[in-house]
């Protein structure tokens, strides 16, 4: 806003505006004050906030179709990792980091389910912390973005419509893919059909042997365990039993995979809602399972 | 008049006496041969057929008779003796079978009772309910707290253990259907433990862990504590019980009912209960977090493990709706346990629920008897400030 005043020409803020920034996931470059990237729309604070260190942060994706409970995951292994005494520790990098566990926390405590994360990438809860373990004595820098299901599988048919997926999928370390147990129980085949779908995609990103997915550490994770709790007992055996594509495309194009289970409510049920559907709702939380895929990625990948 | 309970009981152990007298399962009414079948069926499993002989040895036929007192063989002391050392003590102080008792079996009956529950006073409770809103918009989850008035009962002072329920098992428990609730008959012969053996689904060949005797049985489902508690002489709280005995009410007058939130205050304290971050991440003995007493002396009421109550789970768009049926088979579950992560979730007044078959690794239970179901005239006198009632024979069998 114009006051009627000079300003003083300040020629170090103009040198910083004429430089690029580049965007920490696609790398285009982008103006100083812009607050998501212009090309694949993720925010920019966090190239801001790895431009003060030397080394690039891990990046970690969370996988899989709407609905099969990404946020619900990621939000309570931020909580467990960043308020609970465990060996490895999360620390947020900004306030925006906490809003995911935030507001993942209050709709458990809510006994509610956290709403649909939505498909424009800028309305995407990002995440970039500190991981601390007694193994390490520098803490790693972490970005790990809870992508929505749906741009996921949009990006999967339609390679580049979500330009910041293809860029993070291209970037990213390690990634959790989520799989719904109850579904595969229950004998749908969306579940594996949607596995397989997912590890073909990332199979043919990247063309150098060395940096493919090939090796790059995939934890499988078999969410809502705690409603078919043959998931816990044997997860690999789950895999092959109920899974039977997902676990072959595994074992022959990824050398680094585990199978896992994870549950967050101890019991759900479901209700009807005004104006029609059904809506599930968790009865109480009792994480299960949560930490385990997290740490192995960790363990493979922080030596 | 005999309760559903003694007739429960009757009925149990006077079944294979019935048979031998009547000649066969053709003879038997539908109920008996289900115990029979039953039997028959659980022993095939096992891959041993019992012939007739064997089946008609069962354990001693323990009968009441016309006039109220026990036939046991003719030994119906050591049966007295034999159900004081299986804390079904509740049973024999029932006025039906008070009077088989010598004095100091009832001394010792009595102080069994002292010692294994606790009283609590008749009065009203506020109770947590969800209401009707069932509008994904407004606050989905929304509760209210509903006055409800309970009378004077006794409360097992810890959830039932490893060892006690045991006892149950070896004493045929799963086998004598007539304390298990008829629906359910088909499932009893699916309530099998890890290798096969009727019993709590985490045991092993018929028996719980070593050392852990004195940990709360888990792995049941609300019809396997429903059954036991039949066996024991007793019955499942209902909601407003269990949250009478933890939140402790006071009525003032010209205020409102003052409950605490937890039993031991207001405030959260991890370090008198076992849950989330405050234990070692399973069950402990029910002595443990001794500081978590509620103020009648109940112990473990929050953390450990949850606890069924004899009521439904009721949803809030079911609430709306008196009418129709109920949609899914979801009973109470009250106190949280010690994967129990939110503090929100580990108070009194939180109230969860499970399918009525789920046997969870975390879910057990305590039992109640009402002070009207017990001959204590000191104690009812006093206490029991609400005019006692007989129990419907839902309650009852609840």
């Amino acid at each position: 806003m114009n006051r009627g005043v000079a300003v003083e020409l300040d020629s170090f803020r103009l040198a910083n505006y004429a430089t690029q920034v580049p965007c920490l996931i696609c790398d285009q470059g982008n103006t100083l004050d812009a607050e998501v990237c212009r090309n694949c729309y993720a925010p920019m604070v966090l190239a801001h906030q790895a431009q003060s260190r030397h080394a690039p942060p891990l990046m970690f994706a969370a996988l899989g179709p709407s609905g099969v409970g990404k946020t619900v995951y990621l939000g309570m292994l931020l909580d467990m990792l960043s308020r609970q005494p465990k060996e490895l520790q999360l620390s947020a990098r900004g306030g925006f980091s906490v809003t995911l566990q935030q507001t993942t926390l209050a709709a458990l405590s809510r006994c509610e389910f956290p709403s649909k994360t939505p498909s424009e990438p800028d309305r995407w809860n990002w995440v970039h912390c500190q991981l601390r373990s007694p193994r390490q004595k520098q803490p790693v820098e972490l970005v790990m973005p809870d992508i929505a299901g749906e741009a996921l599988f949009e990006e999967i048919d339609h390679p580049r419509s979500y330009q910041v997926i293809h860029s993070l999928l291209g970037r990213c370390h390690g990634v959790m893919i989520l799989i719904d147990g109850t579904k595969l129980q229950s004998g749908s085949l969306d579940e594996d059909y949607f596995g397989m779908k997912l590890l073909s995609h990332l199979s043919e990103l990247g063309d150098d042997p060395k940096t493919s997915w090939g090796t790059r550490p995939v934890a499988l994770i078999f969410s809502k365990a705690d409603q078919c709790e043959m998931c816990f007992e044997d997860p690999t055996a789950y895999a092959q039993r109920h899974a039977p594509g997902l676990w072959r495309v595994c074992q022959q194009r990824f050398r680094k995979h585990k199978f896992f289970a994870a549950g967050v409510a101890g019991a759900c049920a479901t209700r009807n809602v005004r104006g029609g559907g059904r809506q599930s709702l968790p009865l109480r939380i009792e994480p299960r399972g949560i930490v385990e895929p997290f740490e192995w990625l960790a363990q493979t990948l922080v030596r | 008049m005999q309760t559903p309970n003694m007739l429960a009981w009757i009925c149990a152990t006077a079944a294979p006496l019935a048979m031998v007298h009547s000649g066969g399962l053709k003879k038997l009414p539908g109920w008996l041969s289900g115990v029979f079948s039953a039997t028959w069926l659980r022993r095939l499993r096992h891959k041993k057929p019992p012939s007739l002989d064997e089946l008609f040895s069962e354990p001693p036929a323990d009968v009441v008779g016309p006039s109220g007192r026990i036939d046991h063989g003719g030994d119906a002391q050591s049966l007295v003796e034999e159900m004081l050392t299986h804390s079904r003590y509740a049973l024999l102080l029932r006025p039906q079978l008070i009077g088989n008792l010598t004095n100091d079996q009832l001394v010792r009956a009595r102080t069994a009772l002292s010692e294994g529950m606790c009283l609590v006073p008749g009065g009203d409770v506020l109770v947590r309910r969800t209401t009707g809103s069932g509008d994904a918009d407004a606050e989905p989850h929304g509760h209210e707290d509903v006055s409800v008035r309970v009378d004077g009962y006794f409360l097992d002072r810890y959830p039932v253990t490893n060892a006690q329920y045991y006892q149950f098992v070896r004493h045929g428990g799963y086998e004598q259907m007539a304390i298990w609730d008829p629906e359910v008959w088909p499932a009893v012969l699916d309530f099998v433990d890890q290798t096969g053996h009727a019993g709590p689904r985490f045991w092993r060949r018929g028996r719980y862990q070593r050392g852990e005797d004195r940990h709360p049985v888990v792995g049941v489902s609300w019809y396997e504590a429903s059954a036991y508690a039949r066996w024991a002489g007793k019955r499942l709280p209902t909601d407003a019980e269990w949250v009478k005995s933890g939140s402790w009410p006071v009525a003032l007058p010209g205020h409102p009912l003052l409950q605490r939130r937890y039993p031991w205050g207001e405030a959260v304290d991890r370090s008198r209960a076992n849950l989330w971050g405050s234990g070692p991440g399973r069950t402990v003995a029910v002595e443990e977090f001794p500081s978590g007493v509620s103020v009648g002396g109940v112990q473990q009421l929050i953390g450990n493990v949850w606890e069924w109550t004899a009521d439904r789970l009721v949803l809030d768009d079911e609430a709306n709706d008196h009418s129709a049926p109920p949609r899914q088979k979801l009973k109470s579950l009250r106190g949280g346990a010690f994967d129990t992560y939110l503090d929100n979730q580990a108070t009194c007044h939180f109230q969860s629920g499970d399918d009525m078959l789920a046997r969870k690794h975390n879910i057990g239970f305590r039992l109640a008897i009402s002070l009207c179901d017990l001959p204590l005239p000191d104690a009812s006198d006093d206490l029991s400030s609400e005019e006692t009632r007989e129990p419907s024979l839902e309650e009852t069998h609840a």
